[in-house]
């Protein structure tokens, strides 16, 4: 690898970048979903800041900024403190190898797909982390749903990316964008529907969102793992969470819809559109579906999207072996 | 359309890459030359190894000797790195951090045991002595074989390999190997779950919990 000043002024400007991206994503998402949450149920969604609401994430965010960071008693100070910072940083990382557009990518690694997947357990790490060091049993609660959860998850989501790897026969993001066309027919996703579909459920899944939100579960255990976090560490899980929800929908787009490649002119607009579309999907069926159970969540997991992930790999073995 | 793209976008970038190639032609008396950086970064990656392991072996809490554990694996993932193979580094990070510590931690939950840390008593004399002997032994092994075959030894960063190569390899030449490695995890997957049922007795019909 050539560690010349060019690579560490490329990488300095995209991660600057990339948390820019994370910052406006995480404003502009707030709004978004407590709008569209607003119209689902049937009631007006913030209104009273600004046209529309608008600046009502911006207000909620300098809120979060001001207030006093509180400390519960007898937290373990190192893990306490760590957690957010852990579950912020390598978020920044995470974004690095994928293709925006087709010059526009913060750092082609060649394994880009397993940087991604490999920095990707820091997350479940800081979960962990934070329900054990604030000495409170919701949190505690909370993470051990966490692990078990997110250990769960990740095997059909690495599943259903393997298909596609296979099929194309690189690691590298932008390789996979440039196997497929730029017509929706030309899309991994009319190829591999099923891996698409397991993806789907297991993104959601692994990002903690509702109907799969259990470490967090507000009913049951207030906050679940972040229960005691206030101001800036709150708001450090807040827009990792935000920035998670992005990089899985970056993923989808650039394995299953295509990337950057779309009718009339492949550009960075497809990319944003696409993944913006999913991450609209994922805020959707959060107030259209009622939260799981804990058995029921682990066994649509291990009985169902395992086995399926299994068997649509083995399937796409075969055929990729039979039809070189 | 494309190419024109390309063509602006070369325009605007290529003066900013111009600068900064004549920044680094103009630093290069100062900066550090590449086998030193090399040098730096194993001697961080060496303390944080270090560093990882005796924060694991001394913490009087499981939680933070785990997270010594994974301070451990970061440092080795980044000797992976400097050895020119990303690929078994993101694999190191991906397995251990990702799996391996998580199902651990998972273990210290199920498990009952304070905050405090109940079982962190200092250690018997035999115990240490036993731990002195693990400790020794990889030396006792490795040492005369590096002693006696150094001329042998490439010390070379090897160059950047496919993973497509390592892939053919795992799968050809040293199949018996890695096919062994996942019978050893199904031994150990076999054992934990007789441990694990050795104690329940099988719930007779109709009788509710």
């Amino acid at each position: 690898m050539d560690l010349s000043l060019v690579t560490f002024a490329q990488i300095l400007v995209a991660v600057l970048a990339i948390i820019g991206l994370m910052v406006a994503n995480a404003v502009v998402m707030v709004y978004v979903e407590r709008k569209a949450a607003g119209f689902i149920q049937r009631r007006p969604g913030p209104y009273e800041v600004g046209p529309w609401g608008t600046i009502q994430a911006i207000c909620d965010s300098m809120k979060l900024l001001a207030k006093q960071i509180f400390v519960p008693a007898n937290v373990d100070w190192v893990l306490f403190f760590l957690a957010p910072v852990l579950a912020f940083f390598p978020v920044l990382l995470l974004f690095l190898p994928i293709p925006f557009g087709p010059y526009l990518t913060g750092l082609a690694v060649p394994d880009g797909i397993v940087l991604i997947l490999a920095f990707a357990g820091f997350g479940v790490l800081s979960n962990l982390f934070a329900g054990w060091a604030s000495n409170n049993k919701y949190g505690l609660l909370g993470a051990a749903r966490a692990v078990s959860q997110s250990v769960a998850y990740e095997i059909p989501l690495i599943l259903a990316l393997l298909a596609i790897i296979f099929q194309t026969g690189s690691l590298s993001l932008t390789e996979i964008v440039e196997a497929q066309g730029s017509y929706p027919w030309q899309w991994n996703i009319l190829v591999q529907p099923l891996a698409f579909f397991i993806y789907l459920v297991s993104l959601v899944g692994e990002t903690n969102r509702a109907p799969f939100d259990l470490p967090e579960a507000e009913s049951e255990l207030t906050a679940g793992f972040h229960t005691e976090y206030s101001g800036m560490g709150f708001a450090l899980f807040f827009l990792s969470e935000y920035a998670n929800m992005l990089l899985v929908s970056f993923v989808c787009a650039t394995f299953f819809l295509g990337g950057y490649k779309g009718p009339f002119l492949d550009g960075i607009w497809w990319t944003f559109i696409k993944a913006y579309l999913i991450m609209f999907f994922i805020v959707w069926i959060r107030w259209t579906f009622p939260r799981v159970r804990f058995d029921q969540l682990l066994n649509i997991n291990w009985k169902w999207l395992l086995p399926l992930g299994l068997i649509n790999l083995w399937i796409t073995a075969i055929i990729v072996k039979l039809l070189p | 359309m494309r190419d024109s793209i390309n063509q602006i976008i070369d325009s605007l970038l290529g003066p900013l890459a111009g600068l900064i190639r004549s920044l680094q032609e103009w630093l290069s008396p100062i900066l550090p030359e590449a086998t030193w950086a090399a040098y730096l970064a194993f001697a961080l990656y060496v303390l944080i190894i270090l560093g990882g392991g005796f924060m694991a072996i001394l913490a009087r809490n499981l939680v933070r000797a785990m997270l010594g554990l994974v301070l451990a694996f970061l440092g080795v993932a980044g000797m992976y790195l400097l050895l020119n193979s990303p690929f078994l580094a993101f694999m190191q990070l991906l397995i251990y951090v990702g799996a391996i510590c998580v199902l651990i931690f998972f273990a210290i939950m199920l498990t009952r045991n304070t905050a405090e840390g109940e079982e962190a008593r200092f250690p018997s004399l035999p115990a240490i002595g036993y731990g002195l002997l693990a400790f020794i032994a990889p030396l006792l092994v490795c040492g005369p074989i590096i002693a006696l075959h150094s001329g042998q030894i490439d010390v070379h960063v090897p160059l950047p390999s496919d993973t497509g190569v390592l892939g053919q390899g795992l799968l050809s030449a040293y199949v018996i190997p890695f096919e062994l490695i996942s019978i050893i995890l199904l031994v150990a997957m076999a054992g934990a779950v007789y441990l694990g049922f050795r104690g329940f007795a099988p719930r007779k019909k109709g009788q509710s919990q």
